[in-house]
């Protein structure tokens, strides 16, 4: 039975994250429409980040994204008005050559700048446990899902009560329309694909504090983080959460039971199912 | 005149194959140079078949090395297990691709499964069945399968040299271009053109979209199949990293940069830009490590951001005004020499 608690706990804390990382896509993917198959990359690009910047400046994994945010966010609103740009008149299939060329390059680069092996932060201030009856819960991995999550409280927030936040949205329902009421969809859009990137900053740093990184986790999380949105569906915040937690226990649940080497098995196939079943998502609304 | 049209068409084709066909005469000796040639020509099948669903069905499908895999891995096991030929094995492995697809394609557009969401689904099922066999022991597992080696043996599908398997995997490639070019003049060719471009608008008019579809994802499976049966002999040995979702990847892309729906259109893309990517790779490669593919992610942007259309297109209109030219040119000069 702790057994089972235990799993579930950790798969849900890991799962906070994913739902962060998912939320990212989210806004890119449903506000212009972009299918962005470098979503991983910029993942495992802010971690490399986060570990140059740990070690250059003896930083916690915790506080870079102090720096990486702004960092990852100007990366993404250029990437935006470089690449995405041009491609949004283009059939989709041009968009996803142009994006999984760009995740090729992030790949290669990260390759050239840090090269193939893992690297990972030697230390960071959040250490220990907490002990709930039996269950043991890592500190790092706890305030890495209490981050997550009021990073994800506040994002719907933005897009709920603040004027650029709405823009977004009207962006996302209508563009025409928005565009007549005084909505410049190119800074909108730029704004959206910055702000998506800015969130895996942070995801790269709260990941950071447990986790080592490898140039070829770019396509696990990529997929982790379709998979996630595809069982919220579209334009639903507290969906990705929840979505989140449920894709992270089932991950945590196929370790503890089954085979660590299945568990991204599992989740190929809770989205393969999904799409299958429900392909609006659990939450979605279009 | 149209006679004369139709032959100056089928030139560059014949002269492409005379080419194809007296390559090893000229690399022979460099069995670096022969590895190539047979890479480029492992990808060219595997894009040319990808044009079957990709190209003229429009399904964004990022699995071709699923079905290479499941191909080299029935043929490979075939072999080991009962020591039955590859030739038989080749069948036997594109017969087993061309199931699985339907099994798995029957849900995927029962359900109407489109763009990103099947793309998406396709690479989730190769990373399944790599995880599968990989848990799977039996069959495959952890280690190498090694084929066992033999200097000339027709039977084994076995040969020291690279040149046997550049004429086996070049034969493959002739039949998929044929099987393309047949399926574009076919009524399940127009069939496809008319979803890749519209796909309501082709069931409004009375297209059986999940038919065609299922029907095109078989064919190109068979062709990866048969591939993976002659890929596993070229390498020796069959492992679970055969089903990579990034090579997967790449054949789409090597569809989308050539062209879609043009029968030469992804072997344009994979002749250009797999020896490209090779040649860098030689050659950049001792400088800075994966540097060559940077420079390769770089030059498909920069193709699929100037030349959305397809690299096939931009080179035969830049060939047919490049002719024009030349007819104006003459045209002009005779105009000239008549005057008095």
């Amino acid at each position: 039975m702790e057994h089972l608690a235990q799993s579930l706990i950790n798969g849900a804390l890991m799962g906070c994250i994913y739902a962060l990382i998912a939320l990212g896509l989210s806004i890119i993917f449903g506000v212009m429409n972009v299918v962005n198959f470098a979503h991983g990359e910029f993942v495992m690009i802010a971690m490399y980040g986060t570990f140059t910047i740990g070690t250059m400046l003896i930083m916690d994994a915790v506080a870079t994204p102090i720096i990486t945010i702004p960092l990852l966010f100007i990366f993404g609103a250029l990437t935006y008005y470089i690449l995405i740009d041009r491609t949004l008149r283009e059939r989709y299939v041009t968009q996803i050559a142009v994006t999984v060329g760009l995740a090729v390059l992030l790949r290669a680069v990260a390759q050239m700048i840090w090269q193939a092996r893992p690297r990972s932060l030697p230390f960071s201030s959040i250490q220990g446990n907490l002990l709930l009856g039996d269950i043991n819960i890592l500190t790092s991995r706890l305030i890495a899902a209490l981050v997550s999550i009021v990073a994800i409280t506040a994002i719907y927030f933005f897009l709920a009560k603040t004027w650029p936040g709405r823009a977004i949205r009207a962006a996302s329902d209508d563009l025409d329309a928005a565009s007549l009421v005084g909505v410049n969809y190119r800074s909108i859009y730029a704004l959206s694909f910055g702000l998506g990137t800015a969130l895996t900053a942070l995801a790269g740093g709260l990941l950071m504090s447990f986790q080592q990184v490898d140039p070829t986790m770019g396509l696990r999380f990529g997929l982790l983080s379709w998979c996630v949105l595809a069982l919220a569906g579209l334009g639903s915040i507290p969906g990705l959460l929840i979505s989140g937690v449920i894709v992270g226990a089932a991950e945590s649940l196929v370790i503890t039971y089954w085979d660590p080497r299945a568990r991204l098995l599992v989740v190929y196939l809770i989205f393969i199912l999904v799409l299958w079943l429900r392909p609006r998502g659990l939450f979605g609304r279009k | 005149m149209e006679r004369r049209l139709r032959t100056f068409r089928l030139l560059p084709l014949l002269a492409g194959l005379a080419f194809a066909l007296i390559i090893p005469l000229l690399l022979g000796r460099n069995q670096y140079a022969m590895v190539l040639a047979t890479t480029v020509l492992v990808y060219s099948v595997l894009a040319t078949a990808w044009n079957i669903i990709g190209g003229m069905a429009g399904q964004l499908d990022l699995a071709a090395f699923a079905y290479l895999g499941l191909g080299a891995f029935t043929s490979g096991t075939l072999l080991l297990r009962w020591n039955v030929t590859p030739w038989i094995g080749m069948f036997a492995g594109g017969l087993v691709a061309a199931a699985f697809a339907a099994l798995i394609g029957y849900p995927l557009f029962r359900f109407g499964i489109k763009e990103v969401w099947y793309a998406l689904s396709s690479s989730a099922l190769v990373e399944v069945l790599r995880i599968a066999f990989l848990m799977w022991s039996n069959i495959g597992g952890p280690v190498e399968r090694y084929i066992p080696f033999h200097a000339f043996s027709l039977y084994h599908m076995r040969f020291a040299s690279y040149i046997p398997y550049y004429y086996i995997v070049l034969a493959l490639l002739i039949a998929a271009l044929a099987a393309s070019y047949r399926i574009s003049r076919s009524r399940l060719g127009y069939y496809l053109l008319a979803l890749g471009q519209n796909e309501d608008a082709a069931e409004a008019l009375g297209v059986n979209a999940q038919r065609c579809k299922l029907q095109a994802l078989m064919i190109y499976a068979f062709l990866a199949g048969m591939t993976g049966a002659v890929y596993a002999c070229i390498y020796g040995y069959i492992h679970p990293s055969f089903f990579s979702a990034a090579q997967s990847t790449e054949i789409a892309i090597l569809g989308i940069v050539g062209g879609m729906g043009l029968v030469y259109g992804p072997l344009t893309a994979a002749i250009l830009l797999v020896s490209l990517k090779e040649f860098m790779r030689a050659n950049l490669g001792s400088t800075l490590e994966s540097l060559y593919l940077a420079v390769y992610a770089v030059i498909l942007i920069l193709i699929a951001l100037f030349r959305p259309q397809g690299i096939a297109p931009w080179i035969r209109n830049t060939f047919a005004r490049g002719l024009a030219r030349l007819q104006g040119g003459k045209d002009g000069a005779r105009a000239a020499s008549a005057r008095p």
